[in-house]
């Protein structure tokens, strides 16, 4: 189990010490934890509070960034190694700040740093002070791209790999459907690690669960992951297991046809309560979804009721696939009938 | 890493209990598969009860791995009875659409050993079964 955490830690985090604090933190957490596990899920467990200590340090790390203007000097005295640390950090941010537009910059630094408000500041650029904010949330969000960029010292590979991070740094969901931010979160290696600290940001919502699919043992978590979120609605015994049943069968095609993949579990307020399952990956796509959906449809060993099965079991069922780009597959059952 | 057993296969008689305690992925389904498999060779086991009861899920994967383990077992010289299937999993089962018709099932433990006893005594009392 060690290595495998030490493996997610140091994939995240550059910084050796720093990594092998959080390799500590997360080994005490899951051992606390221990008695809580089912038997063999000890191991999804620890990757997963990997990932968690991980996005927690990124979001601690955020804040603190943001608020230290606002306090006097109360730090500890520093470690030998925190002025090299601090002097990268503000080359990065130095960086960072140079990308921005000279307004961008401008309006930002006199609201951050000289602590001018919204309200001033719309009047001298002839504004509105609602607009203002919106700008400087932009501004923000982008900031944080090109810091990490520059933190990072690399240039995004293609050109989709920008506005997808600032989509997630901005937290504009709308956004992120436009550029399919997921599906490149899965082709694209630099903003898979970039996006960690900005998909921590914000709040912290509590009605969707991400499951990264690579193994065999990622399809029980999905599935469990599933059951477990849908157990909050209030969902009858028989809907839960149809529900876990069908994300069972779903995510077993990611582990078989494409070598990684994603399942978001969301709960549903509207038009009414339910839970919607998305599993996406990256695979090499189905070629005819009409016959797959088709009962009988088999590729691989097994019944062949992967899709049409899994559609029997959810109210409503939809599958997109692209030939050589990969499949989403979006189920959705409801609470109480429409 | 050594974690705790996802399933147990203990000897009765000449009969075989194999408890699945937890879930179990793909790659840990086949490999109780091939444990049970193996044992029924070594003990020379006549019939065998696979206790599903701890099981939330059983789809299609499980369920034609238990085919296949009942298939391979038949061919071994044993009879398999699946016992404990959840109301809400055989509800789910057949709404999935599995066909399960060849693996013979019953309610508990007790049933199914009483029914591999039975088919052990039928068989040797002049092959009345089948």
């Amino acid at each position: 189990m060690i290595p495998i955490v030490r493996r997610i830690v140091a994939a995240r985090v550059p910084d050796r010490a720093t990594a092998d604090d959080l390799v500590q933190e997360t080994l005490a957490r899951v051992l606390a934890a221990v008695e809580r596990i089912e038997p063999g899920m000890v191991e999804p467990y620890a990757i997963v509070t990997a990932r968690n200590v991980v996005a927690t340090m990124w979001r601690d790390q955020d804040r603190q960034r943001r608020h230290q203007h606002r306090v006097v000097d109360l730090r500890p005295p520093e470690l030998p190694d925190e002025d090299v640390l601090a002097q990268e950090d503000r080359h990065a941010m130095a960086e960072a700040l140079t990308r921005l537009s000279e307004r961008e910059r401008d309006t930002l630094l006199a609201h951050e740093v000289s602590g001018q408000d919204t309200h001033s500041l719309a009047a001298e650029l002839g504004s509105t002070a609602g607009a203002v904010a919106a700008q400087l949330n932009r501004t923000r969000a982008r900031l944080r791209v090109e810091y990490l960029l520059a933190a990072d010292r690399v240039e995004p590979p293609t050109e989709r790999c920008r506005p997808v991070l600032l989509a997630l740094s901005s937290g504009d969901r709308r956004r992120q459907r436009e550029v399919d931010a997921a599906r490149h979160l899965l082709e694209c290696e630099l903003c898979a690690r970039l996006s960690e600290p900005l998909m921590g940001r914000g709040r912290s919502r509590d009605d969707e669960v991400r499951v990264a699919v690579r193994v065999d043992a990622d399809v029980v978590a999905a599935r469990q992951a599933a059951r477990e979120l849908a157990a909050r609605l209030g969902f009858a015994s028989t809907d839960l297991t149809e529900v876990a049943t069908a994300v069972s069968e779903i995510v077993r095609n990611i582990v078989r046809f494409a070598d990684a993949g994603e399942v978001l579990v969301e709960l549903l307020d509207s038009p009414r309560r339910g839970i919607r399952i998305t599993a996406r990956d990256s695979g090499p796509g189905i070629p005819d979804v009409q016959e797959a959906l088709r009962e009988g449809y088999s590729t691989y060993r097994g019944l062949g009721l992967g899709l049409p099965g899994a559609r029997r079991l959810m109210d409503e069922f939809a599958v997109a696939s692209e030939p050589g780009r990969g499949t989403t597959v979006t189920m959705t059952k409801w609470r109480e009938a429409g | 890493m050594p974690g705790p057993r996802l399933f147990s296969i203990l000897r009765q008689g000449s009969c075989l209990i194999a408890s699945i305690h937890t879930a179990l992925d793909d790659s840990q389904l086949l490999r109780f598969q091939q444990d049970l498999v193996e044992t029924i060779g070594r003990d020379r086991a006549r019939g065998v009860v696979i206790d599903v009861a701890a099981l939330d899920v059983l789809d299609s994967f499980a369920t034609s791995t238990l085919r296949d383990i009942g298939e391979m077992a038949r061919l071994r010289g044993a009879a398999t009875v699946v016992v404990g299937i959840q109301p809400e999993v055989a509800i789910a089962m057949v709404r999935l659409g599995l066909r399960t018709g060849v693996l013979e099932t019953a309610l508990d433990l007790e049933e199914g050993l009483a029914r591999v006893d039975g088919r052990l005594a039928g068989a040797a009392d002049g092959r009345r079964d089948r």
